[in-house]
This record gives structure tokens, sequence and C-alpha cells, in this order.
């Protein structure tokens, strides 16, 4: 069930540097959300612009759901401003969710903004499932979590101010032998870059591994066929429909890393 | 009280939903009531199923989004298995979109339509898709093409025909009056208009096929102007489409010459906005002291 919900900020926090987390009033969304899925924003009435921005929620309980997000362009700047007691037009919960059902060992791996459904799944599993977190930024201030391996959370920073230095991508293989990889399933947000460079891995070792991708949207809801991925195997029959494309809204957000072509969009 | 009518199809109101933007229903009957619009206009549908073009596909502009969609549907027969049962159900005018690229395709898939157990009262016929290489464009810049397929099709359906015209033209006249030539009920106007963007920095394309359609707000002006041409010379009802946001947006195109109007790229925003849009379109009425909205149709004071 798809909602378009009105609901109230109940707080817009920065929380690092230029990186935002907004509370949100929800009932219907928030009760019926799973990790891994997001909804389609509204920034204001006075949006100018003729597209939602599609965000992954980042936390989910009864009445309230959060999002983050770094203020970039036209309709993040306009969140930046959301204050207490905004109203705003919301429509979710949309696309799939992360399948964890079953899994021993997990290593969830979140950049820059990607962070946001990284962080819900991690709050969802982190008591029952054995988790390791692997959060990335290029510099300490835009962190917000702290290193500490003693707890299996790890951060890793471009410019070696926190954390391990390097990227993501240098960091896991830093902590773990490709052995200890092949036990663990992997779900993956962040820049296509290093979704990129997770996805060939995963390949290379027969990794399991979720990713979970972004693109531009238009209606987040399987209509405009606006945000579409070439699938990995794409049947070269003529005259078919869906064999050659999916779509991130309804299809994704989150694959398999077997199932697309590339994270490169 | 004159009823909004094309032929004798009644229609609730004079705002319909534009092809493309709702799908075939299904995908937004838990938070759309569709039964608010005077009629849902499906999205596309082709005599074989078509993939689309490659990504990207789309991108947002000011006011407005590039769009080269590629005409991606399941294809004819799909539809009447999968899609005609549940919008069958829909508690409004439903009116098919086709699309081709040969006449022979059109043809097809009317008759398939034809045959099939559904409800709905008409076709729109997509004559003027920016965005395939094929062909369908090539109907849509040329009378005599326009003409002809209107023809071939009104010869084989009782149904409410309407065409599509596409702003992408010398004269959009010549083409309305080809339709109403060849038999057309209405036109509807105006598809996308042709627009692309680059990357400065990657110096490559926005869209895959580097030029697309494009809709929004940004080509408001250009839809009226191309609605006010045709009121001035055809005589079959116009359902004026572009960039329509709000119920001032509707009232200004009834006044410019349209008779019906299609809520587009719109949708994606705003899913609900037809909720308060014939209240505040009643109000307007009353404060203007005009009776119905057919009143509004062309009151243009010129």
């Amino acid at each position: 069930m798809i909602f378009n919900e009105i609901v109230t900020v109940l707080d817009n926090v920065e929380i690092s540097k230029n990186i935002y987390e907004a509370h949100l009033s929800s009932t219907l969304i928030s009760n019926s959300s799973r990790p891994g899925q997001f909804i389609n924003i509204l920034p204001s009435s006075a949006f100018n612009y003729v597209m939602r921005r599609p965000m992954s929620i980042s936390y989910q309980d009864n009445e309230k759901i959060k999002v983050i997000y770094k203020p970039i362009g036209p309709g993040t700047k306009m969140m930046s401003d959301w204050s207490k007691g905004d109203k705003v037009d919301i429509v979710g919960p949309l696309g799939n969710s992360w399948e964890y059902k079953g899994e021993k060992e997990v290593l969830l791996i979140g950049g820059g903004v990607g962070i946001a459904p990284i962080m819900n799944l991690y709050n969802q599993i982190k008591n029952k499932i054995s988790s390791s977190l692997f959060i990335g930024a290029r510099t300490k201030d835009e962190h917000f979590l702290d290193h500490q391996p003693s707890k299996d959370i790890y951060i890793s920073t471009d410019d070696g101010t926190a954390g391990i230095k390097g990227n993501l991508y240098d960091a896991i293989n830093s902590i773990y032998d490709i052995n200890e990889l092949k036990k663990k399933t992997l779900y993956v947000c962040g820049p296509p870059m290093m979704m990129e460079a997770m996805r060939l891995l995963s390949l290379k070792y027969n990794l399991k591994c979720y990713l979970a991708l972004e693109t531009i949207m238009a209606c987040g809801i399987g209509i405009c066929q606006g945000c579409t991925i070439e699938k990995d195997i794409a049947s070269t029959d003529k005259d078919t429909y869906r064999n050659k494309y999916e779509l991130v809204c309804v299809d994704g957000p989150i694959f398999k890393s077997n199932e697309i072509k590339t994270c490169l969009l | 009280m004159s009823a909004l009518k094309i032929n004798n199809i009644i229609f609730n109101n004079p705002i319909m939903v534009a092809s493309g933007t709702y799908g075939y229903g299904d995908e937004v009957s838990d938070f759309v009531d569709l039964s608010k619009f005077g009629a849902l206009i499906t999205k596309s549908v082709t005599r074989n199923p078509r993939e689309g073009n490659p990504p990207p596909r789309i991108f947002e502009v000011n006011s407005g989004m590039l769009n080269s969609i590629g005409l991606a549907n399941l294809g004819v027969e799909r539809y009447v298995e999968e899609k005609i049962p549940q919008l069958n159900k829909i508690k409004t005018n439903i009116i098919i979109n086709i699309a081709g690229t040969r006449i022979d395709d059109y043809i097809e898939t009317l008759e398939i339509l034809e045959s099939a157990n559904s409800k709905h009262v008409g076709y729109e016929i997509n004559i003027s898709c920016p965005n395939v290489k094929e062909g369908g464009m090539e109907f849509g810049v040329s009378p005599d093409m326009t003409k002809k397929l209107t023809k071939e099709l009104r010869s084989r359906t009782d149904k409410l025909l309407i065409m599509k015209l596409t702003p992408n033209v010398t004269s959009i006249v010549e083409i309305g009056l080809a339709a109403q030539r060849g038999g057309a009920d209405a036109v509807s106007a105006i598809n996308t208009v042709s627009g692309m963007r680059v990357d400065i920095q990657s110096k490559k394309p926005m869209l895959s096929t580097i030029i697309g359609g494009l809709s929004g707000p940004a080509i408001k002006p250009i839809a009226i102007a191309n609605v006010f041409r045709l009121f001035k010379n055809i005589d079959i009802p116009i359902i004026g489409i572009g960039g329509i946001s709000n119920s001032d947006d509707v009232i200004e195109f009834l006044i410019s010459g349209a008779s019906f109007v299609q809520l587009g790229t719109i949708n994606y925003k705003h899913p609900n906005l037809i909720n308060g849009l014939m209240n505040e379109i009643e109000n307007y009425l009353k404060n203007n002291s005009t009776q119905t909205i057919t009143d509004l149709i062309g009151k243009i004071d010129v």
C-alpha cells in the first residue's frame, strides 16, 4: 500500500558537517515501511521544480520516520530550511527492501548520504545478526559516528583525519581477507564508484551482495519509466518489455550485485 | 446547462489524465481517486511490446522535465489480457492512447482493442512521439499522413477518435485541419516540445537519445499559443495539454479555446491535485458570474 501523507517536521538537525537528518511524524508510512524503502518528498508547496526528491528512510518506528540528506540542489536546500511544525507532503513507502532473513554474518557499507538505508538496516538487525558497519566520508567532520573497532563499527576518511585512511573499499580489505568476506552478506549504499567497486569485488569472489541504487526519478511508482538501469544479462530478443531494463523505483532500489550491468549511472 | 461532451460521450468534468502519467491506473489506485477525473488516458500502447530507450531517459530542467522513454510498453495483446480487466473497474471514462510506427501498427492495435471486452470510450492517437527512431513523428508532421491515418482508423471505430498533435511543426493548424478532415472527433495539443541539454563537464547530452521532449510548466505558453491557433481554425473540440499545474491554468486553457484539458507532468509532483481543482474552478465561475465551465471555452477577449 502506498500513501500520500502530510507529515509534520519534528526535528531537522545537522548531524555532521553539512549532513542533515529530518525527523518526520508519520503513522501511515512509518508503520508499513521496511528498511531499504524510500519516500518521495515534496520539499515545499512553493517548490518550482517538477520532480519530488526520492530519499531512503534512515529510521522508522510507529510514529516517525527519518531521512538523511546533504543540501546540494534546490530541493535538499529547501529541506534544510524545514523547521519544527512544518507540514511536508510525502509519498511512500516505495520500492523493495533489504533481504536479510537467515543471514548469519553481515557487512553493512555506507558512503556519504548512502548511510541512510544502511543505518536503517543496521538498527534493525544489530542485536539479531552478527553485523559489522563500515561508514566512509571524505573527512572527520562529515562523520557522526566514532571509529569503534571493538563494536565492529569502522569509519574511513579519504584524508585520514579519523578512522581508517582511504576509501571504503580499501578499509574493508584492510580488516577482512577474502575468506572472511566470503562468509558475509554485503549490503552497500553510497557513491556510484564505491558501489561499482563492491559490485565487481562481489562478482570476482562470488560474494552475496546487495546494492541500493540511486537514480533520477520522476514518479517513483513505476509509471514514468524514467529511472531505468540495464539488467546484467539483458535479453536480446526482439519485441520484449522489461527484459532488458529494470526500473530502480519499483524493481529496486535494491538489487543483487549480479542482477545489474553497472552501478555507474 | 450544457453538458461536457464529445459526440455522445459525457464527461463529469473537463479534466483528464494525460497519457503516461498515471500508467494504466493500477499503479496509483492506492492513493489517487481516479473517478474524480473526467477521463483517464492510458499510457501509449503499441502493436508489439517495446523495451524503450537506454538510460538516461529523463532529466529535470527549470520548471520542466526532458524525457525520452521511447514508448516502453507491454504491447496490445498483454494490455488486453492484463490491463483491461482492471481498467474496466475504474469509474471514469477510459481513453486508450495508441502509438505506432507504421499505419498497419495503428490499425492492428485498434482492431485488437475494438474486439476486446473493454469499456473504453475512445482512443487518443499518438502521432507525435518525438522519441522513437522509426517514425511516429512522421505522421504528426505531415498533413497528408495525418489525414490518411485518421481516415483509416475512423473507418474502423465508432468510439471517440482523438489525434494528439505535436508542436514541433511549421503549422499545427494544418495538422489539426487534416485530423478534422480525416474524421477525428477531437484533437489534443500539445505533445512535448523538442528539447535537449548537455553536461558541460563531460560534454555529453543528458539523454541517451540526445534530443527528447520537454514537458511541464516551461511549455505552458507554447501550449496555449497552439491551442489558440487551433481554436481559431478548426471546428472539432480541442483538449489542451502542456504544463497545467493549478486551477488558474485550467481556466486559462479553456478561455484560450480548449474544451477539455489534461494534467500531465504535474501528476508526478502532486498526485492528488485533482482533489481541490473542481471546487476552485467553481469558485472562479461564481466570482465571474459565469454559469458553467462550457461558458468559458474560447471566451478570450481579443
